[in-house]
């Protein structure tokens, strides 16, 4: 009996030892944070978009209509006012916008914000060369803004399906598509002659995107996209020059490029 | 059918003819409740099913029936390869093993093909069924150790031949299979030919409520083998064996693939010795091979046309072992060393057909990743007055590596990336048992089972492969799981009463392998539907508890019958829940005192039977009845699923010496019903159902 006694003792006390090992306490100390959600709003000369309504006309005197606006903001950064830097990446770094998807036009962002006065936002129209891997989205809706990779690969920036009247009063098609540009030899377009991919992603300083973050509270920001803004300054944008589609067309492109710098203005803030 | 009866009548004509047939073995009939044949003196609950249970139902698939032994669940994705859970652990928490100690690598990601399935049921002699980290001779085990032992020819005094013959038919699938053995032998070299065909088809649920659906379950299976066996000498044997499993478009409708192809090989060597010496009782060693080739993709799906996906998977586990059995007095000691070495390789190949071009992205899956384990393990047995005492220990050293070339860093956190890792694990169990009274016995068992991170664990790469709609991502730097477990049995037996088993368990898990969420800036999921990417990591301790309780009258008599019942019961005492909101992760929240995923509810059967004709014929009735589970995890936003009743009834027919009938219908009111770990179906929210009312027959003729 003794031994079976002491048999089990050396169990248990074995059992013990090895079994009740335990790991540090994490003593990261508290910080106060809040949050932030951004809401999207398109608007063509300062009104609503209504889509599929040839209603508008542009800089260049287009007669257009939008169908579909899908586009990418990514690295999204706060500029703190005492100098630091806040890239919501939190969890995501990259954000779609659909206008016919409704869940897509606000963006509650996962990240804590540190609370303090923030003096701008600002980030990147599209997908930095860096971030725009192919086949990286596997999921509708944002697998169906692949850009073929002979073309360069990726993602589209940005997708605007329309119409336009033509000088011969016929409505045409425009996909006005913004992703990786190419180089063709001796200007021939076809994929054998591409020499070389041009990025065409920009960075956007919002304007007027002051705001302050309060511990615990949500701030929420709107981001405006101003669509008209695509086809004038510095550039007028003609559809009837550039045609229906530019995927293939650098110079178009560049052109929506440096359109695009005064696209995007703040909205409400609350 | 006239292929199957080609089949039948041919082996039975070849056998018949062959000479020096002497009908020695006789088709047993056991009363085919399933009992659990429960080891009284062991400390920690053993059940073993023989192969006449095995062959009274109607088995497709070793995991399927295995759910019927209490407190044995299974993950069910398709329409085969139920993948076994103990008491809430699976996959490598259990050490599923072939005859033994051979053991296989399963290829797919998905757990397409649990070690399990690489079996057919009717070429089982019988399973071992141990729960609890207690047997530690058959490699690292966490949560317990499944058996599966295979018919086996043997030596017979002059030169004998034998065979048998098995057809099997289900309505619903509209499924049928045959198997085919011929063995014998002399006293120094026998041998056994086994091969087997089966064939099924979709099934439907049930349609009580009138709304039966047909799931995609389809599946075509067969097999064959060899076994020789050499005896130089008395009590001293030598066996080959070879056998090939291969498994052509199997459907599963809660994967996001389909198995176009499974090509498995299995060859093992052993060498079996007895009464060697006064001390040494018993030798054995074994060498084995298995090798899996695994080919998915998602052709059966309607996303074909625009999205291709095609993994091909290669996995082989090479390795050994040996035990010596001694015996001094009343000191049983069995010494031995295991090894076993896994390579794994594997690719994905995507073809995205989208505006009129076509883009492959090739992405490995494994690239090159080794794992090798050696152990040695010790068990000791004995007993004193009215006191049994068992006690297991063992040593591993595990290391693991691949060729990746992956390495995700992140604001100096690093997700994947240094893919080296080695542990020395230690396990150890003791159990005694003690006779208070008359068949009473009452045994404590305790133990601690500290298994390594598997292959899939440390480096699969963005695969679905949890019981959620995410893909995955393996840590390489996983620490091992450690398993602390006590079990308290009270067993009694009485040749008039019957026998009796109640059984409580305590499990305390450290270091417990689960997974969570990554952000997508970190690493974007690569397959259709799923929702993200969770990650591997090592949660500080988890617990189960729960409990088993059986009874089963003895079979003196004509009628008799059989109760079991069974509880598991998981928590997690702090988990970080991800708050989704439409397709953005907005927050998280800390949960206190979470369930797991995937355990199953408390469940009951009772079965019911009567011997008549002398024994050759008897019918059988079983209700099952499963409670909801409600206490699912919040952190997973798992389900809650409704319990269920069903009705079989089985009959079983020992027509002459020869031929044998099973048959029986299963879920008899046709219920529609899915068990709690069944998968959702692939880009839906809803479950995969079980199979409404089936009807089966099996016929069996062995000479």
């Amino acid at each position: 009996m003794k031994n079976k006694l002491l048999l089990l003792a050396a169990f248990f006390a074995f059992y013990g030892l090895y079994g009740c090992k335990d790991k540090p306490i994490d003593s990261n100390p508290a910080k106060e944070y809040g949050k932030i959600k951004f809401n999207f709003t398109h608007l063509v000369a300062g009104l609503p978009l209504e889509k599929d309504t040839m209603k508008y006309i542009n800089a260049a005197g287009n007669n257009y209509e939008v169908d579909q606006l899908m586009y990418f903001i990514s690295d999204v950064t706060l500029h703190n006012s005492d100098g630091t830097t806040k890239l919501i990446d939190g969890w995501k770094d990259i954000n779609y916008v659909d206008v016919d998807l409704s869940s897509t036009l606000s963006w509650n962002v996962y990240d804590d914000i540190p609370i303090g006065t923030y003096n701008s936002i600002s980030f990147t129209f599209g997908i930095s060369e860096a971030k725009n891997i192919t086949m990286m989205f596997v999921n509708p809706p944002d697998v169906n803004m692949m850009w073929p990779g002979v073309l360069g690969g990726g993602y589209h920036y940005m997708m605007i399906n329309g119409k336009w009247r033509d000088t011969a009063n016929v409505i045409q098609n425009f996909d006005f598509h913004l992703g990786i540009g190419q180089l063709y030899k001796s200007n021939v377009i076809n994929t054998d002659s591409i020499y070389a991919f041009v990025q065409n992603y920009f960075d956007v300083e919002l304007p007027n995107s002051s705001f302050t973050i309060e511990k615990n509270k949500t701030r929420e920001i709107e981001i405006i996209m101003n669509i008209e803004s695509w086809f004038e300054t510095p550039y007028i944008y003609d559809h009837n020059y550039w045609g229906g589609g530019i995927m293939q067309n650098q110079p178009a492109m560049q052109m929506v490029k440096e359109n695009g710098f005064d696209v995007f203005t703040t909205g409400l803030i609350q | 059918m006239k292929r199957i009866v080609v089949l039948i009548v041919g082996f039975l004509v070849f056998t018949l003819e062959s000479k020096a047939q002497i009908l020695k073995d006789t088709v047993k009939l056991m009363p085919f409740e399933i009992k659990d044949s429960i080891n009284r003196k062991l400390p920690y609950l053993e059940t073993t099913i023989q192969k006449e249970q095995l062959e009274s139902g109607s088995i497709r698939d070793v995991g399927d029936f295995l759910r019927s032994i209490p407190n044995v669940s299974g993950v069910r994705k398709g329409g085969v390869a139920v993948d076994p859970v103990i008491r809430g652990f699976k996959f490598s928490q259990i050490n599923v093993i072939l005859d033994n100690g051979v053991k296989i690598e399963n290829a797919c990601p998905n757990r397409m093909d649990p070690v399990s399935s690489h079996v057919e049921a009717e070429d089982v002699e019988n399973i071992e069924v141990i729960k609890g980290p207690f047997v530690l001779k058959y490699g690292p085990a966490l949560g317990g150790v499944i058996n599966l032992v295979s018919k086996k020819p043997h030596p017979f005094e002059k030169f004998e031949m034998h065979a048998d013959a098995l057809y099997g038919f289900e309505t619903n699938w509209n499924g049928q299979k045959e198997h085919v053995s011929v063995w014998g032998g002399n006293k120094k070299i026998y041998f056994m030919l086994n091969g087997g065909y089966s064939d099924y088809g979709n099934y439907q649920s049930g349609n009580a409520s009138r709304h039966d659906t047909t799931f995609n379950s389809s599946f075509r299976k067969y097999n064959y083998g060899a076994t020789l066996g050499y005896s130089p000498k008395k009590n001293h044997s030598i066996n080959l064996s070879y056998n090939e499993i291969h498994g052509r478009d199997i459907l599963y409708p809660a994967l996001p693939m389909d198995e176009k192809s499974d090509n498995t090989r299995l060859i093992a060597l052993d060498y079996n010795a007895v009464d060697l010496s006064n001390i040494i009782k018993s030798l054995n060693v074994k060498i084995y091979y298995s090798d899996v080739d695994h080919v998915m993709d998602n052709s059966h799906r309607s996303g074909w046309d625009s999205k291709q996906m095609v993994s091909v998977v290669d996995a082989m586990n090479i390795g050994g072992r040996a035990e010596m059995g001694m015996q001094i007095k009343k000191h049983k000691v069995f010494v031995g060393l295991d090894y076993e070495n896994i390579n794994k390789d594997g690719a994905r190949t995507m073809t995205m057909l989208m505006m009129g071009t076509t883009t492959i992205k090739k992405a490995n899956l494994w690239k090159e990743a080794k794992t090798q384990n050696i152990g040695l393990f010790a068990e000791y047995k004995t007993f004193f007055s009215y006191w049994e005492l068992d006690a297991a220990l063992r040593l591993d050293y595990n290391l693991a590596s691949s060729e990746d070339t992956l390495k995700l860093i992140k604001n100096h956190i690093s997700y994947f990336n240094d893919v080296s890792s080695n542990y020395i694990n230690f396990s150890i169990s003791a159990g005694i048992t003690k006779e208070i009274a008359k068949g009473l016995y009452v045994s404590l068992a305790l133990g601690r089972g500290t298994r390594s991170p598997n292959m899939l664990e440390r480096f699969i790469k963005l695969m679905t492969v949890g019981y959620d709609n995410f893909d995955y991502l393996g840590n390489p730097q996983l620490k091992p799981e450690n398993n602390n477990e006590a079990d308290i049995t009270i067993k009694y037996s009485n040749e008039k009463i019957g026998n009796f088993y109640l059984n409580g368990f305590y499990s305390y898990v450290q270091d417990y392998i689960g997974a969570i969420m990554l952000p997508s800036s970190v690493v974007m999921p690569q397959t259709s539907g799923v929702l993200g990417v969770k990650q591997f990591v090592n949660v500080k301790a988890v617990g189960f508890t729960g409990g088993e309780f059986g009874y089963s009258t003895t079979e003196k008599y004509k009628w008799g019958g059989s109760v079991v019942a069974a509880f598991t019961y998981s928590y997690i005492p702090s988990v970080t829940k991800y708050i989704v909101t439409g397709n953005n992760v907005t927050g998280d929240t800390l949960l206190k005192n979470d369930a797991l995923s995937e355990i199953p509810p408390l469940e009951t059967t009772v079965s019911f039977f009567y011997k008549v004709l002398k024994g050759k014929l008897v019918p059988k009735i079983s209700a099952r009845i499963v409670a909801d589970q409600r206490h699912v995890s919040e952190a997973s936003y798992e389900p809650y699923t409704p319990g269920f009743a069903l009705l079989n009834f089985s009959i079983k027919y020992n027509i002459i010496k020869y031929v044998s009938i099973a048959a029986g219908v299963n879920n008899i009111f046709d219920r529609a019903y899915y068990e709690h770990l069944n998968r959702k179906i692939i880009g839906t929210t809803g479950k995969l159902f079980e199979p409404g009312r089936v009807f089966y027959i099996n016929v069996k003729v062995k000479i």
